[in-house]
């Protein structure tokens, strides 16, 4: 990585048609800093989130990751993580050969110690050979935990990763998350559970129809980050 | 990870997941199966009609079988999303589009492969080693669908009308392909001279390749948003 900025947007904006999701933005995060990213439905969190993942390309702008522009070295990819309330798994395979493909595609070349370390991580190491189509929608999301952390990114990007999770599963995600700060991990996470976010980020960056409107720093508490993010959350889309 | 080793992973992937389910290969032979089985029964086959119209019915039930293979491809993707997850992974997007083409392709010959023999004893065709020429009709034939069809879908996959837009965009653009299939065809049932196979093989080598070349280049910009 070059310099210690983990996401660089210079005036990146996104338009479908005539309708602009995102105007254009200018946004650096640093490698460490963990973000909150708050709006109201249609405010373009998700189309933030998929800019920077790469699954979406800049209408105008510049975007870069690591230092990479992301469209002429596509291999800059592998620093990034995705977990979104879909699960981004095949139903129709086991949990293990979820995880064995993932694997491949990444080229890791310790893969069998990998999946085993990623199975025991999120506690489905006994249920590895059964098909993800009879998992619970909090297993799934376990493993789909594992999945987009199992190459060890440097940027983990969250759109609504507590959706669906029951009281166990969201402890072990925040648990995750939280380790994953402790090795110096970047991420910005996109939800409307202000209560999971809490004690995680150091970051609010708020959106509204498409315009960043806040992007401040972050060190109170659960009552304080509500107060602020209340305007926009209550915000017609 | 190389190039061909990230194709090999999603072959190996769509080939697992086709061999629990058999959501691909199940539709497809039995669509295959009844289209022979109607002008079986519609016409009086056997003889002339065997080299007259049996290359073009067998043709045209590939090619709509090949519609069944071709929406399901991406749509598996789109079920969980997964197909995020696929064009996250560092690398030429390239790969996804040749391990799924590739897939296709293995499932287009399994299905000629196994209707073959229902062909021979719908029309009354006599087995022989006259018919080894067929397996590279089938290959070249198979290997134009799926190249061009492959990048359709992917096209398709991300627009609402996807199931109605995916035959309006393939089947006109397979025609030259398909045209060359049913004459190599043809000329194979009636035991030719080798040389006037040539020229179609040729025509469909060519199509075949030029159009995976296309594909490959045109993938990143038909699943991209």
């Amino acid at each position: 990585m070059v310099g210690n900025e983990a996401i660089v947007l210079e005036g990146a904006s996104k338009h479908f048609g005539t309708h602009t999701a995102l105007h254009p933005t200018n946004l650096v995060i640093s490698r460490g800093q963990a973000a909150l990213l708050v709006g109201a439905n249609g405010a373009g969190k998700s189309t933030l989130l998929r800019l920077i993942a790469g699954l979406s390309r800049p209408s105008e702008g510049l975007l870069q990751i690591g230092g990479h522009d992301l469209q002429r070295t596509p291999e800059a990819r592998a620093a990034i993580g995705l977990i979104s309330h879909q699960t981004l798994l095949y139903d129709e395979l086991t949990a293990r050969e979820n995880l064995d493909f993932f694997a491949r595609l990444y080229g890791l070349t310790e893969q069998q110690q990998q999946l085993e370390t990623a199975l025991v991580e999120v506690g489905l190491l006994e249920r590895q050979n059964q098909r993800v189509g009879s998992f619970s929608r909090g297993m799934k999301q376990r493993l789909a935990l594992a999945r987009a952390t199992l190459h060890d990114p440097s940027i983990l990007l969250l759109d609504e990763p507590f959706t669906g999770l029951d009281a166990n599963a969201s402890a072990i995600l925040h648990h995750l998350l939280l380790s994953f700060l402790q090795k110096g991990g970047t991420f910005v996470l996109a939800t409307h559970r202000l209560d999971a976010a809490d004690g995680l980020v150091d970051r609010l960056l708020i959106l509204e129809r498409g315009y960043l409107r806040l992007d401040q720093a972050l060190a109170g508490n659960l009552d304080e980050l509500r107060a602020r993010c209340a305007p926009y959350l209550d915000a017609v889309p | 990870m190389s190039f061909f080793g990230r194709t090999w992973a999603i072959l190996r992937k769509d080939l697992q997941a086709e061999w629990r389910t058999k959501q691909r290969l199940s539709p497809m032979i039995f669509f295959v199966l009844l289209v022979l089985l109607v002008f079986n029964f519609s016409f009086e086959l056997g003889g002339a009609a065997l080299r007259e119209i049996g290359p073009g019915v067998l043709w045209s039930s590939y090619v709509f079988a090949s519609l069944l293979s071709l929406g399901r491809s991406f749509a598996d993707e789109r079920e969980n999303n997964a197909i995020d997850a696929l064009t996250m992974a560092p690398g030429d997007r390239g790969a996804i589009y040749l391990g799924k083409m590739l897939g296709n392709l293995v499932f287009l010959l399994a299905i000629e492969m196994m209707s073959l023999p229902f062909f021979a004893l719908f029309f009354n065709l006599s087995p022989g080693f006259f018919l080894l020429p067929l397996l590279a009709v089938f290959l070249l034939g198979s290997a134009c669908l799926a190249s061009v069809g492959t990048l359709f879908a992917a096209i398709s996959n991300n627009m609402r009308l996807r199931e109605l837009l995916l035959p309006l965009l393939l089947l006109p653009m397979v025609l030259p392909a398909l045209i060359s299939c049913v004459e190599a065809t043809g000329l194979v049932l009636a035991d030719s001279r080798s040389d006037a196979l040539y020229p179609h093989l040729q025509m469909l080598g060519v199509y075949a390749v030029v159009f995976t070349v296309l594909s490959l280049m045109l993938f990143e910009y038909a699943i991209e948003e």
